[in-house]
């Protein structure tokens, strides 16, 4: 099975840099020939090429929640974060869910059937800065070590 | 009892894509803002690193437009050094940027626009996207796929396969394209060509069987702003302001760009992060310009390939002054420009030089002051520059293509508002048009914010005091 690990966010941007940190962090802890460690800046669309052709992805993430607290980390499934829109004024609006959903229909049998989403809470990123704050900084090693766990327990837990 | 809003553009949860109404004593719409985040910091992160970085950097400041950024930073760059390209490193550098207007250009059209157009303004937006285009056009949709990763795929052979570009830097690029690279370009761009016919074939169809949409839907007049070349056409990479006013008259020609702020100034406002650039000599709000396809095509006289130049003859025949003001038009002038961009990265491609290995002039000098200015598939770019001697950043300044678009887009929201609101009471259909509206424009929303979850538009109506009489979500 080919797994693609994808840490996503902007690592000049404070929080948003979480999953570009860990998918750093993995790429140095893993060296099984079938896990590919990346690391991206964009989303959307334009995660298409990168994530075809591999049997299970793993995404890394930032998440703004409303209630949840900053540093917490979830495992989710795209579709019980990313409701498809309908509306989009702007490509940066192309969610995971999407994304996969235009990519099954368009190139059956060549995007991941496998897909966990780790996110961890952050607040809004508004300022340019590579510094993360303290609560998402202290929730690195805890993502990276749930990311280790899940690739070698391939069997897909709840 | 009067309840004061104080309105935070940056909430991530309902931040994008929102809109406030502001109604008069008659319940008619005074007032329309459509507010855009923008993120901060930027100018003091820059402090103090090595111009040479800026290109990197600057490309992470958006997922969406990064070669823009980039180009744009290592022409500033260029001028800081006193340096002028070799042919091969010009011509590498146009590649990469045509790339990426195709790019952008099919994301926007196929992905984002043609469900408005294929579908109808009232479709449900459950269906009205591009899931929906895929389950019921899906070779539309495949040809849009197609597009936008041919432009990604040169982007990459550029960029050293990075999704963030490596590819120019200060005096030039980092690596020469090679020969096989060169014939892939070659084997696929009739193709493409023909693929940017076809999406022009179906704006067409579209415009002749809503002739009255096209013509009206947020159409009002104002001034325009691009680069054009010597002969008066479109021009992305190098080239002279030319700005028109709302009668097309030309105000401003032949402008080296790096006199922007001799015609540009920009406006604060307390409710917006993004500012308000307009054309000095008119003053704000009234010097209220437009930029991106749309204005490339309104200040020019022509476009540089065959097949582009016939359409742009086409497209010039919409208006008596030479200015097509309604903003549906934005989607015709943009493909008019993917099937200019993909006939220059043809003839790019055809010319042996684009293979030379002289990719990057060297230069001791260090100039405290540097300005690169492109078209980027939003419009205008500025990246301006200050450094010290030992070419360490003291501050920069960036006008982005969307910056300058943002008084002409609080416009058509206002003219889109201004037709479904009356005494008080709003029309059926509103939301789905102020979102029609907001698209034309390609609006980049939140540079490089990249955090998870849903962004629905949101429309708040407000009473006079700022009450909230209504809102409405997508």
């Amino acid at each position: 099975m080919k797994t693609l690990i994808l840490g996503i966010g902007n690592s000049i941007l404070g929080d948003d840099g979480i999953g570009v940190r860990a998918a750093q962090e993995l790429a140095g802890k893993i060296s099984d020939e079938n896990v590919t460690v990346r690391d991206v800046g964009v989303d959307g669309l334009n995660l298409l090429e990168i994530i075809t052709g591999y049997d299970r992805l793993i995404v890394i993430d930032s998440i703004v929640t409303e209630n949840g607290e900053v540093g917490e980390i979830y495992r989710l499934k795209p579709e019980q974060i990313y409701a498809p829109s309908g509306f989009s004024v702007s490509p940066h609006h192309f969610n995971l869910a999407t994304t996969l959903e235009i990519g099954r229909k368009l190139f059956p049998g060549e995007i991941p059937e496998e897909v966990t989403v780790f996110a961890v809470d952050t607040e809004e990123a508004t300022e340019v800065t590579e510094e993360m704050t303290e609560k998402v900084r202290q929730a690195l090693p805890g993502v990276v070590r749930l990311v280790l766990e899940e690739i070698s327990a391939p069997v897909a837990r709840h | 009892m009067t309840k004061k809003i104080v309105i935070e553009p940056i909430t991530r949860v309902e931040g994008h894509g929102k809109v406030t109404i502001i109604l008069n004593d008659k319940g008619n719409v005074d007032r329309a803002r459509f507010h855009v985040t923008q993120v901060r910091g930027f100018e003091k992160f820059c402090e103090g690193r090595l111009f040479w970085e800026m290109p990197h950097i600057t490309a992470r400041i958006c997922g969406i437009c990064p070669v823009s950024h980039h180009l744009a930073s290592a022409k500033a760059g260029d001028v800081i050094l006193g340096v002028r390209l070799t042919p091969t490193a010009e011509k590498l550098r146009r590649l990469l940027h045509m790339a990426q207007i195709v790019q952008s250009h099919a994301l926007h059209f196929f992905h984002l626009a043609s469900p408005d157009l294929l579908f109808g303004f009232d479709a449900d937006p459950a269906k009205r996207n591009i899931v929906g285009l895929i389950t019921e056009m899906p070779e539309i949709a495949k040809k849009g796929v197609k597009l936008r990763s041919f432009g990604q795929r040169i982007i990459e052979m550029l960029g050293d396969k990075r999704v963030h570009p490596n590819a120019a830097i200060p005096g030039g690029m980092n690596r020469a394209l090679q020969p096989e690279q060169r014939q892939e370009i070659l084997d696929r761009i009739e193709v493409i060509i023909a693929d940017c016919q076809f999406a022009i074939d179906l704006f067409r169809d579209y415009c002749a069987k809503n002739p009255e949409v096209v013509a009206s839907f947020a159409d009002f007049k104002s001034a325009y702003l691009g680069l054009i070349d010597d002969k008066g056409n479109v021009e992305y990479y190098n080239g002279k302001l030319r700005l028109k006013d709302r009668d097309g008259i030309t105000v401003e020609d032949k402008v080296d760009p790096r006199d922007y702020l001799s015609i540009i100034e920009e406006k604060v406002e307390d409710w917006s992060y993004l500012k308000f650039p307009y054309y000095k000599k008119l003053g704000y709000p009234g010097g209220m310009y437009r930029v991106g396809p749309l204005g490339r095509l309104n200040v020019a006289d022509g476009c540089s390939t065959p097949l582009a130049s016939k359409e742009f003859q086409n497209f010039k025949k919409l208006s008596e002054n030479g200015v097509v003001q309604g903003s549906l038009y934005y989607h015709y002038a943009r493909l008019i420009e993917m099937l200019n961009a993909a006939e220059e990265i043809k003839s790019l491609t055809e010319d042996e030089l684009i293979c030379g290995k002289d990719v990057w002039t060297s230069s001791s000098q260090i100039n405290e002051e540097g300005i690169g200015v492109i078209e980027a598939p939003r419009g205008t770019l500025f990246h301006h520059y200050w450094v010290d001697r030992s070419g360490k950043m003291r501050r920069a300044n960036l006008i982005v293509a969307t910056g300058n678009n943002n008084l002409a887009m609080n416009r058509a929201v206002y003219d889109v508002a201004r037709e479904f609101i009356h005494d008080g009471k709003v029309t059926e259909g509103m939301l789905n048009r102020v979102e029609v509206a907001i698209r034309c424009y390609d609006p980049c929303l939140s540079c490089s914010s990249h955090a998870l979850g849903h962004m629905p538009l949101e429309i708040t109506i407000h009473e006079p005091d700022m009450s909230v009489r209504q809102v409405l979500r997508s």
